[in-house]
């Protein structure tokens, strides 16, 4: 007799051949397996690596030196020589937008690291301590949040002055405060745990169950709050040279290419409108990759 | 009469909230003989848990003492405890889901304890001895590299149970193993903490709400309310000669899986009270059908109304000859 | 028969995702009359509460779907119902008390308005009658009626429970699905919710599906008992059949593996292996892995749901040879 061919064996079939494959299901896959299935959050993802090539490659994608100024092309709208146009002393906007990519990107990844290293410590100290040493630093933390995150930066950098390590802690300690509430919680999240109450009840050391219980289980909410914190760092970064305390001329960050063009608003707007294009851009794809990973690490929080 | 593995000595566990101190454990004295199990049993809020994490010294006692092995590990500073004694007294928890690591397979949960005790043992050594454990408990080999979220509740218990047993203890606190299983899965669970009792000795407190469960692996019971011990026999007699009138309704409140056992049921009135600064009066006076007014003046004693069976109420006398 | 309050036809419900699919409820053929409390006993994901959720049309959207089958509520086929038909059906006819009642009720309005408002969704009447109805329905689960001004934070967790069986009950349902109402509340609690909710029964002969483990509540509660097995329902009889008379290795299993207070065993008896994944159901009997009295006929073919007696159901090659060879 033939063999009949029915749905029902299909199903059948599909069942053996997923009953063969091997488990392989770290926490870690599986929060990938929801990242994969959120499609903004890999717009996100796609858009931040063609930011990262950009700015790691900026020498060889960009067609004219960030500095040469050419006087026989200034102000010139976007051309085919000029994909962006060319700003009052003739540089190539493009070139600049590109060059700035690499400025932006990677003091904004300083002063993350920075804020990390600084305001996520302290929230963890806090977190795990609790009682009193928990009191003493947030509240000194919620002392510093108390001045709005630019005024901060601000006064920093006009004590400190200009330059890339004054923006970067002007940055970081506008920061630390966030950062430090976001890691406490995070850790006092993990804390409150039964399984950190399971391994204090088989002795392991206090060292131990920081690094190998609570650390790893916070890990996910912290590198979300880090994503986030990329978007803004560039955001505040941008907003100080534009207001002319953060980067001095003739850096290519973009919030200096902002403040360039804002004399030719009304003449020239597109000296204004790419480089802001950009900021937009990747603050946008940070957010969209920020939200996309709380989803995928931490799925009951919807 | 068997040695006592530990001994508990008007032990007191007070929490302070804001609205007073919470008397979680309030006096309590038991002794626990070597190789027994002993049933605890009570309502949510009736400070069981606390017992067994105090016990631990997961929860710091406020006073009182703990025999263990003839020494207090009660007053004993912590450091010292955690060396000498934490291997020998160990907990079996509640929630499998909860209590288990969720970035840790089941080769490194099992590994933890015998790595953290074992300073000095090779690592091959820890794994063979993680894998003897796996196969003492009854978890198959191919699960090893398996993390908790991929595998079913008992499972998951039998992975918290050679964790504690790993170490080699002497004691076990099991703080309701089984309430969040099924039914069929309890029964697995129930048998293997009877098998391992049996092979290696061990001595259990048995934390739960389940009077059956409670009933079926206890030699002896000990019933709380609010904190305190109001009645302790063995396990036959409290259900065949309860004496409290709190057991008594909490035994009649148990649905019965039998349509003909229609049994007559004692149906408390209200809920428990706050344990925040209790009254020195009868905890139990607020909700009990046969209160009088001594119960709300004076606080009852555990006495001893029959060999091994101790009761705290006033009117105990009155309810031995009832049943 | 028109007194069926409730019948439902071949049930399939599948959860639908990316990487599996589900079958929570696998034919479930099941009738109610009126007035008739029903058991539903099983384990975790026996489909139980699937089952309820499909009655309610309330199954998770776009993951949950009912593949095959009707569910006829008096006469009328649920399933075809549009989603503006089922909201006035849901409610007003027939009622669902969720096993939590911490996270069932809206802590920021009182327990008066959430009863209210649940009374003034389905019946034209003023807000004034609305609140006068919450008292009564406060007064019948036992809470002072004065307290109706109160949040659910003043409440305990037996008296949540109260409240939100009294807004279930506030619309008078014909059918009332009570999904482990007890379970999350102790016992002494679980005895008064118990005796209440036998006299509200008795009272109003509102009709009453009890999704619940306990065999102990079904045997106290129920006139009618159903247990579910990895999403069929594997046996269905009476309370005295299916207490008395069990015939499915499961339901016999069942019993021998809870201890007993009255009678002492040393060993509980283990039903080997676990409830089969649902993602991954076998193609013949599902319980046969875990059976006592495995048959061939089991390795092979998934049993039909088969009568042992009129109104006793069983899902069991063994039972149907058996029955062959007495006859």
């Amino acid at each position: 007799m033939a063999k009949m061919y029915t749905p029902e064996m299909e199903k059948i079939a599909k069942k053996k051949a997923r009953r063969n494959k091997p488990i392989k299901s770290t926490p870690a896959y599986e929060a990938w397996k929801r990242f994969k299935r959120n499609k903004t959050a890999i717009v996100g993802l796609v858009v931040v690596c063609i930011l990262i090539l950009i700015a790691l490659f900026a020498n060889f994608i960009a067609p004219y030196d960030y500095q040469a100024q050419d006087y026989m092309a200034m102000m010139q709208e976007p051309s085919s020589a000029h994909l962006f146009g060319t700003d009052q002393f003739g540089r190539d906007i493009f070139s600049r937008c590109i060059y700035g990519a690499r400025y932006s990107l990677f003091i904004a990844l300083f002063c993350t690291i920075a804020a990390l290293l600084s305001g996520g410590l302290l929230g963890i100290i806090a977190g795990y301590c609790g009682g009193i040493v928990d009191t003493v630093i947030m509240r000194i933390m919620d002392v510093f949040q108390s001045i709005p995150m630019i005024m901060m930066a601000m006064c920093i950098v006009s004590v400190l002055g200009n330059g890339i390590p004054q923006l970067v802690a002007a940055v970081m300690f506008a920061s630390m405060p966030t950062m430090a509430r976001n890691n406490r919680a995070a850790i006092l999240r993990v804390r409150g745990c039964d399984y950190i109450e399971s391994s204090e009840a088989i002795g392991v050391s206090q060292m131990k169950m920081i690094f190998k219980h609570m650390i790893p289980n916070a890990a996910g909410v912290m590198i979300i709050y880090f994503v986030g914190f990329l978007a803004v760092s560039i955001m505040m970064m941008s907003s100080m040279s534009y207001i002319g305390v953060g980067l001095a001329a003739p850096t290519p960050e973009w919030g200096l290419i902002l403040n360039d063009g804002k004399a030719y608003l009304t003449s020239s707007p597109y000296m204004m409108f790419f480089p802001a294009l950009m900021i937009m851009i990747t603050c946008f794809a940070f957010n969209l990759l920020g939200d996309g990973l709380r989803d995928a690490f931490d799925p009951k929080s919807k | 009469m068997a040695e006592n593995l530990l001994e508990i000595k008007n032990l007191k566990k007070y929490f302070s909230t804001p609205r007073g101190s919470l008397h979680a454990v309030d006096n309590v004295s038991l002794n626990i003989e070597k190789g027994k199990t002993v049933g605890v049993v009570g309502e949510s809020g009736c400070g069981k848990s606390t017992l067994g994490k105090t016990l631990m010294r997961l929860h710091e006692p406020t006073s009182g003492e703990i025999i263990f092995k003839g020494e207090d590990i009660a007053s004993m500073p912590i450091k010292e405890f955690k060396k000498k004694y934490r291997a020998d007294i160990q907990m079996i928890f509640q929630d499998p889901y909860a209590s288990l690591d969720p970035r840790m397979n089941v080769l490194q949960l099992v590994e933890e304890p015998i790595k953290t005790n074992n300073k000095g043992m090779s690592k091959a050594d820890v794994t063979a001895k993680a894998k003897e454990m796996m196969e003492l408990v009854g978890l198959a080999k191919r699960l090893e590299g398996a993390y908790p979220h991929e595998l079913d509740g008992g499972r998951r218990q039998r992975i918290g149970i050679a964790r504690a047993l790993s170490l080699n203890p002497e004691f076990i606190v099991c703080d309701e193993p089984v309430s969040a299983l099924d039914v069929s899965i309890q029964a697995q669970i129930l048998n293997l903490l009877q098998d391992l009792q049996q092979e290696r000795g061990l001595t259990y407190m048995f934390i739960t709400h389940d009077m059956s469960v409670v009933k079926h692996i206890s030699d002896d019971i000990v019933v709380m309310y609010l904190g305190q011990m109001i009645e302790k026999c063995p396990a036959d007699e409290i259900f065949k000669n309860t004496i409290h009138p709190y057991s008594q309704a909490l035994l009649s409140a148990i649905p019965i899986p039998d349509v003909h056992v229609k049994h007559e049921r004692m149906v408390l009135k209200g809920e428990l009270t706050s344990p925040i600064d209790p009254k020195p009066c009868c905890r139990f006076a607020a909700r009990c059908p046969y209160a009088t007014e001594q119960c709300f003046m004076e606080e009852p004693k555990l006495r001893e109304m029959k060999p091994n069976h101790i009761v705290a109420c006033h009117h105990a006398e009155d309810f031995i000859n009832d049943k | 028969m028109d007194e069926n309050i409730l019948d439902i036809e071949d049930l399939v419900v599948h959860y639908e995702t990316e990487d599996e699919v589900v079958e929570a409820v696998n034919n479930i053929r099941l009738t109610m009359k009126k007035g008739e409390i029903l058991g539903l006993v099983g384990e975790t994901g026996a489909g139980k509460t699937t089952t309820a959720l499909a009655i309610m049309g309330l199954l998770p959207e776009k993951v949950g779907a009912v593949k095959q089958g009707k569910i006829k509520f008096e006469g009328e086929n649920l399933l075809e119902k549009s989603k503006k038909e089922m909201r006035a059906v849901r409610g007003k006819k027939i009622s669902m008390i969720f096993q939590d009642p911490m996270t069932a009720l809206n802590p920021v309005k009182t327990v008066g308005d959430q009863i209210a408002e649940v009374v003034l969704l389905h019946n034209k009447c003023s807000k004034v009658e609305a609140l006068k109805r919450a008292q009564e329905m406060l007064a019948l689960v036992g809470i002072v009626p004065e307290r109706y001004k109160d949040y659910p934070h003043q409440f305990s967790g037996g008296m949540k429970q109260r409240i939100v069986i009294a807004i279930a009950l506030a619309c008078e349902p014909d059918l009332l699905i009570a999904d482990e109402p007890t379970t999350a509340l102790d016992v002494t609690i679980q005895a008064q919710i118990l005796d209440m909710m036998r006299a509200l029964q008795k009272k109003n002969n509102t009709s009453t599906i009890l999704i619940t483990h306990d065999l102990g509540v079904v045997a106290e509660m129920c006139d009618h008992c159903a247990v579910m097995y990895a999403g069929e329902i594997v046996e269905y009889g009476t309370l005295e059949e299916i207490f008395d008379n069990p015939k499915h290795p499961y339901t016999k299993a069942l019993y021998k593996s809870i201890p007993s207070l009255d009678k002492d065993v040393e060993r509980l008896h283990v039903i080997p292996g676990m409830v089969c994944d649902p993602s991954d159901l076998p193609s013949h009997c599902s319980f046969y892995d875990r059976c006592d009295e495995k048959c061939d006929a089991g390795k092979l073919h998934d049993p039909e749901a088969y009568a042992v007696k009129d109104g006793h159901v069983v899902k069991c090659f063994r039972c149907q040879q058996r029955e062959g060879e007495e006859e």
